[in-house]
């Protein structure tokens, strides 16, 4: 026990103290920092008068008998004035006016022609702009048959729409959903690679003869495993923190509710996230180590892990897609399945969908393949470790295992 | 205590696919001192080693230390293994007291050691710097700190001398030496016939796997025929050897070494020598040297 904690403490210091840690992890850190005040930052870049259109509107027919003065838009700067179209067009080449709308009457039809310099994504048709002017028109129409307020009232009634959902919240979770679960792959996936690589590279060095003499194998592959976990859980803890720390500053309230509904962010759901993040990094760490200990060279160390990857992409794609659909059984057997319910049970928790007897089953397959394959991966482990040479076959690896 | 320890194998038997690594070998290891381990390269020295530190495990036979069967928990050995290795990117300190406190130390004891240790070893101002930033030869010197910072009982030494420069392996010598004398057992294979004549008293002698002799190394040499004659004198005698149809080894000026089948032979090149009046400055009549006995017994 004391040699796993040795190990362990000396495998976290080794580790944190990496450059390309610190340096990912700084990277990681600001890419969400930056993310989040991306919309903080554009608008420092471009004060109001540039950001809201400058548009230039003529009614040179008097059509609208003035009433154009009533259009009134935040996201537009208008000016109002006759001018004939010679004069707009060099009014917009000048760029004094970012576009325009000419309104002329061509026998019953009242055309709106919108000008620009150039048609590009910031300058297509101001369509609530044109909404508007659809609409004083006609008021303006009806004002003249000298309506009742009632009357008014009783032909243009005020549609008031709203949109429900009768599933509960899952659809304002879904992006948080989707996210969560591709952070909890990425730091299971690359915790767990770190294993396979740490024990290659002790491989490699030699020092494995020094080290397998100090200690049993059993020892330095847990040791090692909880090592590598336990930074990760506090690197994960550091993103996922930040993040939330990041959203809550810089987000407005509305937004963040829109995304995140945060009656379902409990302190059940964040101990159930990270005993899964423990359990899933658990099976593929110890299914690395086993690989990990089969070669003797780093060029091996990908074609060696490729199978473990397989399986993982396998696992997270089973879980993030049946998640689109989580009332299926598909989505159900992700749960259950040890290499898919660490990415999708918490999300199930999250959404109510499971129930603690569900979670309970879960955990307990969970745990129960862990041992397994820690029994496997500590015996291959033994006997491949000062294996050196080429790499091992599935037939030398499968005889490791029946060897005593 | 220390006067009742012993390792003993009996009979120790090893395969891997379709080789014999080891086969059947035994010996005995007493009282303090060092035993040499001989072989070629793939001789199963290496083999021997690991099974006698539990590393692997043998296929037959035993291996007891204290009339114990070896277990690595059980037994406080220290091992320098052939291949060499180190952390690279971790400072030495840092990996000594890791090794140390697997090995059982508390950290104040280790400290203490490493201190010590590293003054002796004069790697000292090392201690705080990456390991890749070390010489070879100083690298070679921390990983044999790890060996021995524990005070073992047992130490296996593979080739500790490999790649050491002559200050270097004076130093590891005398250590060597120290560590005998405090009554240490340890088990040293090398390919430096010198080295094991100059440290080791008993002797065994692999060849792919066999054992080919084994034994006391004064006992083993003395069992052999004299084999050669060293002879100094003041003027070339090549007519004298040509007339007795000896064979020259070796000769430089006007020192021969010159092979020899009997004692007999060697008089009566002296004899010769003497009849003609050449003055001779040194005549030593030699065993076999145990660089001899090897290429002997595990050559073609």
């Amino acid at each position: 026990m004391r040699d796993i904690f040795t190990i362990m403490q000396f495998t976290m210091k080794d580790m944190i103290q990496r450059k390309s840690f610190i340096i990912s992890t700084i990277i990681i850190l600001l890419f969400i920092i930056i993310g989040f005040n991306v919309p903080k930052i554009i608008s420092s870049f471009s004060d109001d008068e540039t950001f809201s259109q400058k548009l230039l509107i003529t009614d040179n027919d008097n059509l609208f008998e003035g009433s154009l003065e009533l259009l009134n838009n935040d996201n537009y700067n208008l000016t109002i004035e006759n001018k004939n179209i010679d004069e707009v067009k060099e009014e917009i080449d000048k760029e004094n006016y970012d576009g325009a709308l000419v309104i002329t009457k061509d026998d019953s039809i009242i055309n709106i022609n919108y000008i620009v310099k150039e048609m590009s994504l910031f300058y297509e048709p101001p369509e609530d702009l044109i909404n508007n002017i659809n609409a004083i028109y006609i008021s303006k129409e009806i004002n003249k048959l000298g309506l009742t307020d009632e009357e008014l009232q009783h032909i243009m009634p005020t549609f008031n729409f709203t949109a429900e959902s009768i599933s509960e919240d899952v659809n304002g979770n879904v992006f948080v959903m989707m996210i969560m679960s591709c952070v909890l792959f990425y730091a299971i996936y690359f915790c767990a690679y770190q294993v396979s690589s740490s024990i290659t590279t002790e491989k490699t060095s030699k020092i494995i003869e020094t080290l397998v003499t100090s200690t049993s194998p059993k020892n330095i592959v847990l040791g090692k495993t909880f090592g590598i976990g336990l930074v990760g859980l506090g690197q994960l803890i550091l993103i996922v923190g930040t993040a939330l720390i990041c959203a809550n500053i810089c987000l407005s309230k509305e937004l963040l509710n829109q995304v995140l509904d945060l009656s379902n962010i409990t302190v059940t759901l964040g101990i159930i996230t990270i005993i899964y993040f423990v359990l899933g990094y658990l099976v593929y760490a110890l299914i690395y180590a086993l690989t990990g200990s089969t070669v003797s060279k780093p060029e091996d160390i990908q074609s060696a892990n490729g199978p473990v990857a397989i399986i993982c992409i396998i696992g997270f794609y089973l879980s993030y897609f049946t998640m689109m659909n989580p009332n299926s059984e598909l989505n159900v057997f992700a749960s259950m399945l040890p290499i898919s319910s660490p990415f999708c049970m918490p999300f199930r928790v999250m959404m109510g969908l499971s129930k603690p007897m569900d979670v309970i089953i879960s955990l307990i397959i969970l745990i129960i393949t862990i041992f397994v394959i820690a029994k496997i991966a500590i015996k291959i482990y033994s006997n491949a470790i000062l294996n050196y040479g080429t790499k091992l076959s599935i037939k030398d690896i499968i005889k490791m295992y029946k060897t005593k | 205590m220390s006067d009742k320890m012993s390792l003993v194998l009996e009979n120790v038997s090893k395969s891997f696919v379709n080789k014999k690594a080891v086969d059947k070998i035994s010996f005995k290891l007493d009282k303090p001192g060092v035993f040499g381990l001989l072989g070629t390269n793939g001789a199963g020295k290496t083999t021997t080693i690991r099974m006698i530190l539990g590393i692997i495990k043998k296929d037959s036979g035993t291996i007891t230390w204290n009339n114990e069967e070896v277990f690595r928990e059980k037994v406080n050995f220290g091992y320098l293994p052939e291949e060499r290795g180190i952390y690279p990117k971790i400072k030495v300190y840092n990996q000594l007291l890791y090794f140390a406190k697997l090995k059982g130390m508390s950290k104040e004891n280790a400290i203490e050691e490493i201190n010590f240790w590293a003054n002796k070893l004069k790697v000292s101002e090392y201690l705080n710097m990456n390991a890749e930033k070390l010489s070879k030869g100083n690298q070679q010197k921390i990983q044999f700190m790890t060996a021995i910072i524990h005070d073992p009982e047992l130490i296996v030494l593979d080739e500790p001398f490999s790649g050491l420069d002559p200050v270097n392996t004076e130093i590891i010598k005398n250590i060597i030496i120290d560590l005998v004398k405090k009554g240490k057992y340890i088990i040293m294979s090398a390919h430096q016939m010198a080295t094991i004549e100059e440290f080791c008293t008993d002797i065994l002698i692999l060849n792919r796997g066999k054992t080919m002799i084994q034994g006391n190394l004064k006992e083993i040499k003395d069992s052999y025929p004299v084999n050669r004659v060293v002879i100094h004198v003041n003027e070339k005698i090549n007519d004298i050897i040509d007339e007795l149809k000896l064979k020259i080894e070796n000769h430089k000026e006007n020192e021969y070494v010159i092979k020899i089948n009997n004692e007999d032979e060697a008089h009566k090149l002296l004899d010769k020598v003497m009849k003609k009046k050449i003055k001779v400055n040194k005549f030593e009549i030699m065993k076999p040297t145990l660089n001899d006995i090897f290429i002997e017994k595990v050559g073609e």
